[in-house]
């Protein structure tokens, strides 16, 4: 339990210190240093609004605290270019980043859990050694990059996909969760998932592979043996059992750094996520907007990290169960 | 124990790191792998130094053709061996002269990344206490910063230039080789022959620098070659996301351009192709190489 | 005699060639009776038992010899049908030898269930049996590997050994890395054990002492080969070949009238290459130039020993208590 307050703490001073850097980033940019939460774009009575709600006209400090205030009330002050809230936009266009991130790592961990036990099965052949290279190179290629391929191959040459957002003009659906459902999104989903599972499945395929050939060398997977156990039973039921603890700790690492990655992709398929929306407002000094939604990536990761912290901690047994003697 | 106090053989800098050193230069003879990946390396350094000659076009010049209209979107031929942009310009000279801003993007990060990572890895892990404390908080906040974002952020507001996407790629990349650095030091520090240096007095930066250090090495070049990897394929995000300096020739640019101008609906492989294979063959240089000198660092006994 | 270990080779391939980790070894192991199978690192007796579990190192495999386990002749592919059920292993050290994410419990009872076609039910109570019959509290069970003590979790090896009732145990340095007053339980279990289930044990060690406290019978090994075996009284007290003289002499304790330590000098042959003739010839104080050449077989009734010069053992004891005569063997381990 002190573990767990340890972890917690630990992630939310990152988080913390984060904020912090990204208040001062802000405030140190080109234009006044009212420029972070104010431009013409907005009216009177929302700059005057949003004048009051940092305080704008304070010292620094009190703004500081002000801004973290604000923060842990889920106000991010309002876009520049869509007048509206910061908060608001960021959630409408949540669920799509959480979907395709999450939806692309557990394809390519499931794949690449299975295929890394299979080589390292197949140790010495040349299966595994023609593959480990392979799967290097999708490690090397820039995500966006399989993406454009397979956006030209697949959508615009053979036409199976379509070529980019959530979903095709023109319809309407009665709630989120049933636009969420539709043959339309997944059509649309397709292709995004298909280029990140790809890019993303090679840590979890060398993972593993890695983890079983340490494993099967373990002197309890000898002991195993001995007791004349089937094949199957050691493999699955001893070697992949152990080896598998690092590669749960590396999925939910890897929510909280695709969610930052995922920029790229979502920029390619024009996928409506929060990255690409961070890419936008930047491009057009959106502060506000820019902020809130690199602090949404960062809470993420943080949050992500924390998990992965606890996951740890439970399934191994030996963290879980301290020492009696 | 002896009487006296016995000069303990303190071995001069030089033999501690010569070995180290002739087995970091022998180690590519022997791994087939990291072979192949520093030849990739040198092919491409070399069609960097010689891209004037191997590609005597101008990469931004727009061409006509002799007819007088904009050679645009030309298929690969006799004269554009991978054709033309569509404001016609020569394909394969922008990949050949992009060569040079990859290759000085990706070192010029490894060569931060590995040396403040090292400095402040060898230091945390010797001196330890606050000093420790101190840096690896730094280090911490530095990893909690989401990468490509931060550097879309940093690029966005403070300018396109390759340095600021170096400096932004290094500032995050340096934490990974410093923990794992200041992890082996932490081990190193305990060692027989680091006791026997500092009992005979030997200088805590002595003993860092002339005992330590070499053990290190490989590892410093196993997180550099990572980081050239790592920072090309950040410069090509950046600059495809139009955050690059969109004048200077470079393989990002080149697939930002081809994006925004179709080239995906047109079909037009020869363009986006060939520029992603290129930062493929490079990342995957610098993995063999990273793996090569993983291996000098720390032998797996068993073969693989 | 419950199992026969006759002419056994056991060969590893690596990229220096084969190394002839068990180059003809033969023993015998009474039914009922503890055997010691006893030498330095590296002569083999590891593998040896081993390949009687028939769980070699990927590249280690069968070169020639048999085995034969009540009678019948066991090669590779039939010891699995035997493992656990007729022959158990108790290794060196249980802690890496249990899979550390399961309990204890949860191991024994896979056991019974899996390979002893027990009921779940059964096989708890019956885990619950094992663990009392070795002394460990019921409670244990529960427990996951990294809780246990170093002698606890040796107990608990022992446990999950005899768990589908094997009729021979081969235990393989059971005790060497547990501190002596823990040993000394141990070994008392395991000879307790022995008298009240009847079994035959092979114990491997490179202790002597632990040889000389627990074991029936002896057989020492040096360099992949036998070189003595007997009754273990027998051999300690009046050994004939002189590696087990010097070994002796390396435990004083055993020894009525104290000695100072006296160390067999050199080390033993390279395995890859292994010399023609005697292999303990080059650090042998009594060897001779004939014992580079010729290779002598074990020779004797119940005691056996395989030195070329057998006949005069008693005048080589003699002079093997006197530390000079090891000293001798130095220049001999130069040339």
């Amino acid at each position: 339990m002190r573990l767990v307050l340890e972890r917690f703490t630990h992630n939310a001073l990152a988080l913390l210190a984060v904020t912090t850097i990204l208040f001062f980033m802000f405030r140190l940019m080109p234009g006044t240093p009212l420029a972070a939460f104010i431009s013409e774009n907005l009216n009177a009575d929302q700059q005057q609004a949003m004048l009051e709600q940092f305080g704008l006209d304070k010292p620094m400090w009190q703004q500081y605290f002000i801004y973290l205030g604000n923060l842990v009330q889920g106000e991010m002050g309002l876009s520049f270019f869509q007048r509206r809230p910061v908060t608001t936009i960021l959630l409408e266009v949540l669920p799509n980043s959480l979907i395709l991130t999450l939806t692309s790592l557990i394809i390519a961990y499931i794949f690449g859990v299975l295929a890394g036990a299979w080589l390292a099965w197949k140790r010495g052949s040349w299966i595994e050694r023609a593959a480990v290279p392979a799967v290097l190179a999708t490690r090397a290629a820039p995500e966006f990059w399989i993406g454009m391929v397979l956006l030209a191959v697949l959508s615009f040459n053979a036409g199976w996909f379509p070529s980019g957002g959530a979903s095709s003009p023109g319809l309407a659906y009665t709630s989120n969760w049933q636009r969420i459902a539709s043959w339309d999104y997944v059509h649309h989903l397709a292709l995004p998932v298909l280029t990140l599972a790809l890019y993303l499945q090679g840590l979890p395929l060398l993972l593993m592979r890695s983890n079983m050939l340490e494993v099967m060398h373990e002197e309890f997977v000898t002991m195993a043996r001995m007791k004349g156990f089937s094949e199957w039973r050691i493999v699955i039921g001893h070697a992949a059992r152990n080896a598998l603890l690092p590669v749960v700790t590396a999925f939910a690492l890897g929510v909280g750094l695709s969610m930052g990655g995922n920029v790229v992709i979502e920029t390619v398929f024009s996928w409506p996520g929060i990255g690409r929306l961070l890419v936008q407002a930047v491009s057009v000094h959106d502060y506000p907007l820019a902020q809130g939604a690199f602090l949404m990536i960062a809470l993420v990761l943080a949050l992500m990290n924390f998990v992965a912290d606890l996951l740890y901690m439970v399934l191994d047994p030996r963290v879980s169960h301290g020492r009696k003697g | 124990m002896a009487e006296r106090a016995e000069p303990v053989s303190t071995a001069p800098a030089g033999w501690q790191l010569l070995p180290v050193l002739r087995r970091m230069v022998a180690m590519p003879l022997r791994d087939p792998f990291a072979f192949t990946g520093l030849l990739i390396y040198i092919l491409f350094v070399l069609v960097a130094l010689f891209a004037d000659q191997l590609a005597p076009l101008d990469p931004m010049e727009i061409l006509f053709t002799k007819a007088g209209k904009l050679a645009a979107n030309l298929g690969p031929g006799a004269d554009f061996p991978l054709g033309t942009t569509n404001l016609g310009r020569d394909i394969y000279a922008q990949l050949v002269h992009g060569t040079r801003s990859a290759l000085a993007v990706g070192l010029s990060a490894a060569v931060i990344v590995a040396t403040v990572g090292t400095v402040v890895g060898l230091v945390a892990g010797y001196f330890g206490g606050t000093t420790d404390a101190v840096l690896m908080r730094i280090a911490d906040m530095a990893l909690s910063l989401p990468f490509l974002p931060f550097v879309i952020v940093l690029t966005g507001f403070l300018g396109a230039s390759t340095s600021n996407i170096v400096m932004a790629v290094a500032l995050l990349l340096w934490p990974n080789s410093a923990r794992v650095i200041r992890s082996q030091v932490l081990t190193l520090r305990e060692r027989a022959y680091v006791e026997a240096a500092r009992v005979t007095g030997a200088s805590s930066w002595r003993i860092l620098f002339v005992h330590i250090a070499p053990n290190i090495l490989p590892l410093s070049f196993v997180y550099a070659a990572i980081a050239i990897g790592w920072a090309i394929i950040t410069e090509a995000s950046v600059n495809f996301l139009g955050f690059g300096d969109s004048t200077s020739v470079s393989w990002g640019m080149m697939l930002q351009d081809a994006f925004s101008s179709q080239a995906l609906s047109r079909g037009q492989y020869a363009w986006f192709v060939p520029p992603g294979v290129c930062i493929i063959l490079v990342v995957v240089a610098g993995f063999f190489i990273s793996r090569g000198y993983e291996e000098v660092f720390m032998p797996r006994l068993r073969g693989r | 005699m419950i199992l026969d270990v006759d002419n056994l080779k056991i060969q590893y391939r690596t990229r220096a060639g084969a190394v002839h980790a068990v180059d003809g070894a033969s023993f015998v192991v009474p039914e009922g009776r503890i055997v010691g199978l006893v030498g330095e690192s590296g002569c083999g007796k590891t593998t040896a038992v081993r390949a009687i579990m028939g769980v070699l190192a990927e590249n280690g495999y069968r070169a020639g010899g048999r085995l034969v386990f009540k009678g019948q002749e066991i090669d590779e592919a039939a010891t699995r049908k035997l493992r656990w059920r007729d022959i158990a292993y108790v290794p060196q050290s249980a802690m890496s030898s249990l899979d550390p994410v399961y309990t204890v419990g949860a191991q024994i009872v896979e056991v019974l269930t899996k390979r002893g076609g027990s009921t779940r039910a059964a096989a708890a109570r019956r885990a619950a049996e094992l663990f009392e019959l070795v002394g460990l509290s019921e409670r244990r069970l529960a427990d996951y590997p990294h809780q246990f003590s170093g002698g606890m979790r040796q107990r608990a090896a022992i446990a999950m050994a005899l768990a589908l009732e094997p009729s021979l145990l081969l235990a393989d340095e059971p005790v060497t890395a547990l501190d002596v007053i823990v040993q000394r339980q141990i070994l008392d279990t395991l000879r307790a054990l022995q008298q009240r289930l009847g079994l035959s044990i092979v114990l491997v060690t490179h202790d002597i002492s632990v040889v000389a406290y627990l074991c029936d019978e002896v057989v020492v090994m040096y360099a992949g080969q036998v070189v003595e075996s007997g009754p273990v009284r027998e051999v300690l007290a009046r050994p004939r070949h002189p590696y087990t003289m010097g070994l002796r002499n390396a435990f004083p304790d055993l020894m009525s009238d104290a000695m100072a330590l006296v160390p067999i000098h050199g080390s033993p042959p390279d395995l890859a290459a292994p010399p023609p003739g005697c292999r303990f010839a080059p650090r042998c104080p009594f060897a001779e130039a004939a014992c580079r050449t010729e290779f002598a077989l074990p020779s004797g009734k119940d005691h056996f020993s395989a030195c070329r010069r057998d006949a005069e053992a008693d005048q080589l004891r003699t002079a093997a208590l006197d530390p000079v005569t090891w000293q001798r063997s130095l220049s001999y381990a130069a040339s």
